[in-house]
C-alpha cells in the first residue's frame, strides 16, 4: 500500500472511530439522564432533606443542622443496622452456599433439563412477593400445614406457631432471593471450561477436590457479587420482616418507614437512608478493595 | 505385556460408534500418534485411556493390568488438553505443583520438583508468574510440565499444538519429541496434522470411521497404505481405478500396468496409488513398462518443488519433480509419464 493509501486509510478509520463515539454518546444518553434524574436528584434532596429543620406535625424546613445525624450514633440505631447486617449476612451465606452448587449441577445436566430447571426457576420469579410472604404466614401459622405436620410428630407444642420469628423471616428471604442468585451463577457456570475439571481428575483430584480447588477459586469473583446482590437486597428488604418478624427483627426499612409515616419525622427517615446509602457505598468499596489485592496477589 | 494395551476398545454415543472395537498394544516408551480427520475417534480412544470416558465395551491394561473401571482420577495419566487447561487463579508454580499438592508431598519437595520442571521445559524462573502473563508458547511448556510432574506411566496429549503459529508450532514439535526420548515416557499424541504425527512418532496410528485403518512406522504408512482411506490421508495419492489382470499387472484403460506386489485374482476391480513424487515425467516417449501419455493440464512452479497434472485418459493425475529435473513443459503439450513397477501399489476398492 502507497504512503497515500495508508494516509486515506487511517483517516477513514479515523471518521469510523469518532462516528463509534458519537453513537456511543447517543445510545449512553438516555439511561444516564434517566439515572440522573431517577436516582441522583433524589439521593441529593434525601441529604438535604437530612439536613433539614423538623417541624411539628410531620413538616420540615430548609437548614444545615445535624440534630437526626446525632441520633445515628445511638445503640438503638446501632442495634437496628447491625441486626440488618446480619440478617443480610446470614441470608447471603445461605444462598450463595445452596444456589452455587445447584447452578454447578444445573450446568453439568444434559441441555433439555438444564432448560426445564431454567423455566422453573423463571416460573418461581412470575410469583409476587407480597403472595409469596402471606403464603408463608399461612404455611408457618398455627393452623398452617408446615405447623400442624410439626404438631403431628410432637416436635411443636400444640397452639405454638412458627412464626413470627428470625427464622421464619431468613426462611422467606432465601426462598425469595434462591432463584436469583442461581440464575445469577448460571451464566459463568455454564462457561466454564469443562476441560478444567477434567485436567484435575487427570492430575489425581477427586470431584470435591475439583470442586473446592479449582471451581470455586475460579469463580471467586462471581460468588462476591453474588453474596453482595444478596446483602443489597436483603438490607432493603421491608414486607418479609414486617410480615414474618416480631420489631426486633425489624430491618433498617421497617424503620425509615416507622420514622417517616409513624413519627411523621422526615429528616431523621432521611437521615436513616443516608446512613444505608453510605454503608453500601463502603461496604461496595471494600470489596473493590479486596478482589483487587487478591488479583495483584494473583 | 509392559505398556499399554487396548483390546477391542469400543465407545457408543446412542446408535453413533465412536471407536469401534479398537485393539492396539503400545509398548513402554513408544510414542504413538493418533492421526485422523475430525471425527474420526482418535479423541474418544484417547479420553477413554486417560479414564474420562467409559468404554462401551473392550478393555485398557497398563502393564498387563486391567484399569478400564479405573477413574481418572486413580490412573493419574499426565493429561495436556487442546486448550491446555491451566488453572488461571494459580501461578506456573501452583499450576505446576498441583498433582503434588493432591500427593500430600511436602513444600520443599514440591518447589524442587517444580524447579526441575520448568528448567526441564526451558521456562526457568517462571514460579510465581501469573498464566495470564505468559505467552502461547510459554502456556504450551507449562501444561507439558504439569502433565509430567506427576511422574505419569502414560503422557497424553490431545490436538496440544493446534492453536500455535507454523513457526511456533514446529519449535514445540521439536522439544516435546526431544523431551519424550529423554524421559522415555509412554506418550500418545493425537493429531489431525500428518506433518507433526510424520516428524514424531514412532508408530502411527491412522484412524477413520472409529477404526484402525493401518498403524505402523510412518514411512511404512507413507510408502505401503494398506488401503484407499490411508493413502488418500497421508499425503497426496494419485488413485487411478484399475481392473486386475493377473498377479502382477493390472490394467488402466486400455493399457496394462505392472506393479510390484501380488494384487489379487484377476478381473477384481481395484485402485493403484502411486505417491506424485514417484513418477517420471519426460517430453517422449521411452517405450518402456508402465508408460502413459497424457496432455498437461497444469503446471505451478513452488519454487522448492514443480507441481504438474497431466490429463491421462480423462484422469488429472499429480506429479511433482523438483526444479533441477523440471522438463519445462508447458501446459497443453503432450508428455509421458512412467510409474516405477516399485512404486505402483495396488489397494483394494
Amino acid at each position: 500500500m502507497t504512503a497515500a493509501g495508508v494516509s486515506i486509510a487511517s483517516t477513514a478509520s479515523g471518521h469510523g472511530r469518532m462516528r463509534d463515539r458519537w453513537v456511543l454518546a447517543g445510545l449512553l444518553t438516555g439511561p444516564g439522564l434517566y439515572i440522573a434524574i431517577m436516582a441522583i436528584v433524589p439521593a441529593f434532596l434525601m441529604v438535604q432533606l437530612s439536613l433539614a429543620h423538623r417541624e411539628v406535625g410531620g413538616l420540615w424546613s430548609p437548614g444545615f443542622e445535624l440534630t437526626q445525624y446525632r441520633q445515628l450514633a445511638t445503640p438503638l440505631f446501632a442495634r437496628i443496622m447491625g441486626f440488618s447486617l446480619l440478617l443480610a449476612l446470614t441470608g447471603a451465606a445461605i444462598c450463595v452456599s445452596l444456589a452455587f452448587p445447584a447452578a454447578y449441577f444445573i450446568t453439568r445436566m444434559r441441555r433439555r433439563a438444564q432448560v426445564a430447571w431454567l423455566v422453573f426457576l423463571l416460573g418461581s420469579l412470575s410469583l409476587s412477593e407480597v403472595l409469596i410472604v402471606f403464603a408463608f404466614q399461612v404455611l408457618l401459622s398455627t393452623s398452617g400445614t408446615l405447623a400442624s405436620a410439626l404438631n403431628a410428630v410432637g416436635l411443636l407444642a400444640p397452639g405454638a406457631s412458627l412464626y413470627p420469628n428470625f427464622p421464619a423471616v431468613l426462611t422467606c428471604l432465601v426462598y425469595l432471593l434462591l432463584p436469583y442468585v442461581i440464575l445469577f451463577f448460571y451464566p459463568a457456570l455454564s462457561q466454564l471450561d469443562p476441560e478444567m475439571e477434567q485436567a484435575a481428575a487427570t492430575m489425581g483430584a477427586s470431584r470435591v477436590s475439583t470442586f473446592v480447588k479449582v471451581v470455586l477459586p475460579m469463580m471467586r469473583g462471581q460468588i462476591l457479587t453474588g453474596v453482595l446482590l444478596v446483602v443489597i437486597f436483603t438490607f432493603g428488604a421491608y414486607l418479609t420482616p414486617l410480615v414474618l418478624g416480631r420489631p426486633p427483627q425489624w430491618t433498617i426499612a421497617i424503620h425509615i418507614n416507622n420514622a417517616a409515616m409513624g413519627a411523621g419525622n422526615l429528616p431523621l427517615a432521611a437521615a436513616y437512608a443516608v446512613a444505608v446509602v453510605a454503608f453500601m457505598v463502603a461496604l461496595l468499596a471494600l470489596t473493590r478493595i479486596l478482589s483487587q489485592r487478591k488479583a495483584v496477589e494473583a | 505385556m509392559f505398556g499399554l494395551e487396548l483390546r477391542d476398545l469400543t465407545k457408543a454415543y446412542g446408535d453413533q460408534l465412536a471407536a469401534d472395537q479398537v485393539s492396539l498394544s503400545i509398548p513402554h516408551g513408544a510414542f504413538v500418534c493418533f492421526l485422523g480427520p475430525s471425527g474420526c475417534g482418535k479423541t474418544t480412544v484417547l479420553r477413554m485411556i486417560a479414564g474420562l470416558e467409559t468404554p462401551t465395551s473392550g478393555s485398557i491394561l497398563l502393564n498387563g493390568k486391567e484399569i478400564t473401571d479405573q477413574p481418572a482420577n486413580a490412573r493419574r495419566f499426565g493429561m495436556v488438553f487442546q486448550s491446555l487447561a491451566l488453572f488461571p487463579h494459580l501461578s506456573v508454580g501452583e499450576n505446576i505443583a498441583f498433582a503434588l499438592r493432591l500427593r500430600g508431598e511436602d513444600p520443599r519437595r514440591r518447589k524442587e520438583r517444580v524447579d526441575e520442571l520448568l528448567e526441564l521445559v526451558r521456562l526457568p524462573g517462571l514460579q510465581s508468574r501469573a498464566i495470564s502473563q505468559l505467552s502461547g508458547g510459554q502456556r504450551q511448556r507449562v501444561a507439558i510440565a504439569r502433565a509430567l510432574a506427576q511422574e505419569p506411566p502414560v503422557f497424553l496429549l490431545d490436538e496440544p499444538f493446534s492453536a500455535l503459529d507454523a513457526k511456533l508450532r514446529e519449535e514445540m514439535q521439536n522439544e516435546l519429541r526431544t523431551l519424550q526420548q529423554r524421559l522415555k515416557i509412554t506418550t500418545i499424541l493425537v493429531t489431525h496434522d500428518q506433518r507433526e504425527a510424520m516428524t514424531m512418532a514412532d508408530t502411527i496410528v491412522v484412524m477413520g470411521e472409529g477404526q484402525i485403518q493401518q498403524h505402523g512406522p510412518p514411512v511404512d504408512i507413507y510408502r505401503r497404505p494398506v488401503n484407499r482411506f490411508v493413502a488418500d490421508f497421508i499425503g497426496a495419492s494419485n488413485l487411478l481405478a484399475v481392473e486386475v489382470l493377473d498377479g502382477h499387472t493390472v490394467r488402466y484403460g486400455a493399457i496394462p500396468l505392472r506393479v510390484a506386489a501380488a494384487c489379487g485374482p484377476g478381473g477384481a476391480a481395484a485402485t493403484l496409488a502411486i505417491r506424485p513424487e514417484d513418477i517420471i515425467l519426460s517430453r517422449t516417449a521411452g517405450g518402456g513398462a508402465n508408460e502413459v501419455a497424457g496432455v498437461i493440464s497444469l503446471v505451478r512452479d513452488m519454487g522448492a518443488y514443480v507441481e504438474y497434472r497431466i490429463d491421462c485418459q480423462g484422469q488429472d493425475i499429480l506429479g511433482v519433480s523438483t526444479p533441477r529435473d523440471w522438463i519445462g513443459a508447458a501446459v497443453g503439450e503432450i508428455a509421458h509419464i512412467r510409474l516405477p513397477v516399485e512404486s505402483c501399489q495396488v489397494l483394494g476398492r
